[in-house]
């Protein structure tokens, strides 16, 4: 049960960190004048206003995981924090998620946040709000959960700078790789090995496109449909984000329970 | 409350080695040569030795920071790769330092919550702990706001928050003032009284010497002296300072020839010998030519002279057997015990 005290003292220091509220400052900055670019979008203004907007929300939920997560873990051995806290009753393990579990709650909180000034924002405009939205809003969660991961992986492994440029390398990546699946259909014809290669690079590599519905979201909600995507694609998705993060966090324990400090 | 009469070692250390690998081009480095040491339940151990010699490294393995190459280690017979002996140690690295947005409360709640102590407790726990160490007035300060001496009076409350039967503290004298000290020392004493088994490396001789009843001395990563401080010290005396009046500025003769050094200040005649036999020639002489003895002063061995004495008679053996680090096993010292440093004074 330690990971829980872990959890709840990350997400506390988290929150006190000025660092947290200059990231939530900018991204309601963004959310806001993505109005103004809507009116320069003739008749696209609510489009505009709703795809900027959850554009700023997954962009800075995002950012809050992988530059705060990126630095925690390295931070405790740095500065020695951790000398007293693993010298307690706890596991290792206990430690890793408990780091994990803070972050990420940090950066729902971040997330819940920003999507409710949004909602309330488009409210106020009139703009419409349907399920769609929360799609969108639901599966950027599920994104974050596996990005969280990503840097608590990294940060228990690496430096600060490193862990955020290997971060950042996989986050900008996963969002290209439905490119190797596409690819690896089109050279099926070709070379089995390229085929089986492209597979495997697949497999390893986060697919972060498949949290990526903030354009069918907007079409939906322009259409007047109900949902962006049909819910069984939602839940292989969220399915997806929970076995890839389930493997990153075992890949940061093992990392972290051999290590010398 | 635990009990000093306990059979189990409050630790057990059995061949324990630690090598460091740099990497590929760099060569390995052994930190700890095949450490045996039992640290009887109880007592206030003083774990000495220079700079590099495996202090902090041990006491790191002990605590579960770092996993040793080779060996193994108990806390009270339980296994140190178990969990639960943690449970029954409290330890303060050398200058600690806590998360820079809690408070002194709250980072004493935070590790109450680690430790196990029960909820309803903590709080009581901690309050009492914040006035044990002066803190109360800096409770709800963040502890980024903590100067030295105050980060290392948490970092001691801490430790000793869940009452651990066994306590280990690294350094715990580093850097401070001697205020700092003495409330370190005060702690400390105050733990052995109610029979917790203090083990501290320091570099700080002086308050070892008053405060520990056991010390082991280390040296390349290997044990080189240890056991009870009466014993290894065993009154041996390295000089004798002799003042007298009523000596002609001219001096004794026949004192100088016995002597190391022998003055005459104007007032008082200095004699420095080098043992009582010689002592008490120098008496004899003085007294014979009128003079009055004032002063008769034997200079028994130090902690601090015997640690230099030791580990230079150490460091010369190394340099004999050369190349230890890089092939240990050939060119182990044998360990000092306080028996064997009796059996060579005899």
């Amino acid at each position: 049960m330690s990971f829980i005290y872990i959890a709840l003292n990350t997400f506390r220091e988290a929150v006190r960190d000025k660092f947290l509220y200059l990231l939530m400052g900018f991204a309601l900055l963004l959310i806001l004048v993505a109005r103004a670019v809507g009116w320069v979008s003739a008749g696209l203004d609510n489009k505009v206003t709703t795809d900027l907007g959850l554009f700023a929300i997954w962009l800075f939920s995002a950012l809050v995981s992988i530059l705060i997560g990126t630095g925690m873990i390295y931070k405790e051995i740095d500065k020695r924090t951790l000398y007293t806290i693993l010298s307690k009753p706890i596991a290792r393990w206990e430690f890793v998620l408990g780091k994990y579990i803070g972050l990420l709650l940090t950066s729902t909180v971040s997330l819940v946040g920003l999507s409710l000034a949004f909602l309330i924002y488009l409210k106020a405009l009139g703009s419409p709000i349907d399920w769609a939205i929360l799609q969108a809003i639901v599966l950027t969660f599920f994104e974050i959960v596996m990005v969280t991961a990503l840097a608590i992986l990294f940060s228990s492994a690496s430096t600060p700078i490193l862990s955020a440029i290997f971060t950042f390398m996989l986050f900008a990546v996963g969002q290209l790789t439905q490119w190797l699946v596409d690819f690896s259909t089109v050279v099926k014809t070709g070379s089995a090995l390229t085929t089986r290669l492209l597979d495997g690079v697949y497999l390893l590599l986060p697919n972060l496109n498949n949290f990526n519905i903030r354009q069918q979201a907007v079409h939906a909600t322009s259409l007047g449909k109900t949902f962006a995507i049909p819910p069984d694609q939602m839940l292989a998705a969220i399915l997806y984000s929970l076995s890839y993060t389930a493997a990153v966090l075992l890949l940061a324990v093992l990392v972290f329970r051999r290590r010398n400090f | 409350m635990p009990s000093t009469a306990d059979a189990t070692p409050a630790l057990k250390m059995s061949g324990l080695r630690m090598i460091y690998n740099p990497g590929i081009f760099r060569r390995k480095k052994v930190a700890l040569e095949g450490l045996d040491l039992e640290v009887p339940a109880g007592s206030t151990y003083g774990f000495l030795g220079q700079n590099g010699a495996g202090k902090t490294t041990t006491i790191k393995i002990l605590v579960a920071l770092q996993y040793a190459t080779s060996g193994r280690a108990w806390i009270r017979g339980t296994d140190i790769r178990d969990n639960a002996a943690r449970s029954q140690v409290g330890f303060m690295p050398e200058n600690p330092y806590f998360y820079e947005y809690l408070t002194a409360a709250e980072t004493l709640d935070f590790y109450a919550q680690l430790s196990g102590v029960p909820k309803n407790a903590r709080r009581k726990r901690t309050d009492e702990l914040l006035e044990l160490f002066g803190l109360t007035h800096a409770k709800d300060v963040p502890t980024r706001e903590f100067s030295k001496g105050m980060r290392q009076r948490v970092g001691l409350a801490q430790a000793i928050l869940h009452d651990p039967p066994v306590v280990i503290l690294d350094e715990p004298m580093s850097g401070l003032d001697p205020l700092g000290r003495r409330d370190v020392r005060n702690v400390i004493l105050s733990l052995r009284d109610k029979g917790t088994t203090v083990f501290f490396s320091s570099h700080v001789l002086g308050d070892v010497a008053d405060i520990c009843d056991r010390v082991c001395v280390l040296h390349q990563g290997q044990k080189i002296s240890e056991g009870p401080i009466t014993s290894l010290l065993s009154g041996r005396v390295l000089e004798v300072d002799l003042s007298a009046t009523g000596i002609p500025a001219a001096g004794v003769p026949g004192v100088p020839e016995i002597a190391r050094r022998a003055w005459h200040d104007g007032v008082l005649y200095h004699v420095l010998v080098d043992n009582e036999e010689l002592a008490q020639k120098a008496k004899a002489l003085i007294e014979g030519a009128g003079g009055t003895l004032r002063r008769f002063v034997p200079h028994v061995e130090s902690l601090e002279e015997y640690f230099v004495r030791v580990t230079g008679a150490a460091g010369a053996k190394r340099v004999e057997g050369e190349g230890a680090i890089a092939a240990p096993s050939s060119t182990k010292l044998p360990a000092q015990t306080a028996e064997s440093e009796k059996g060579g004074a005899a």
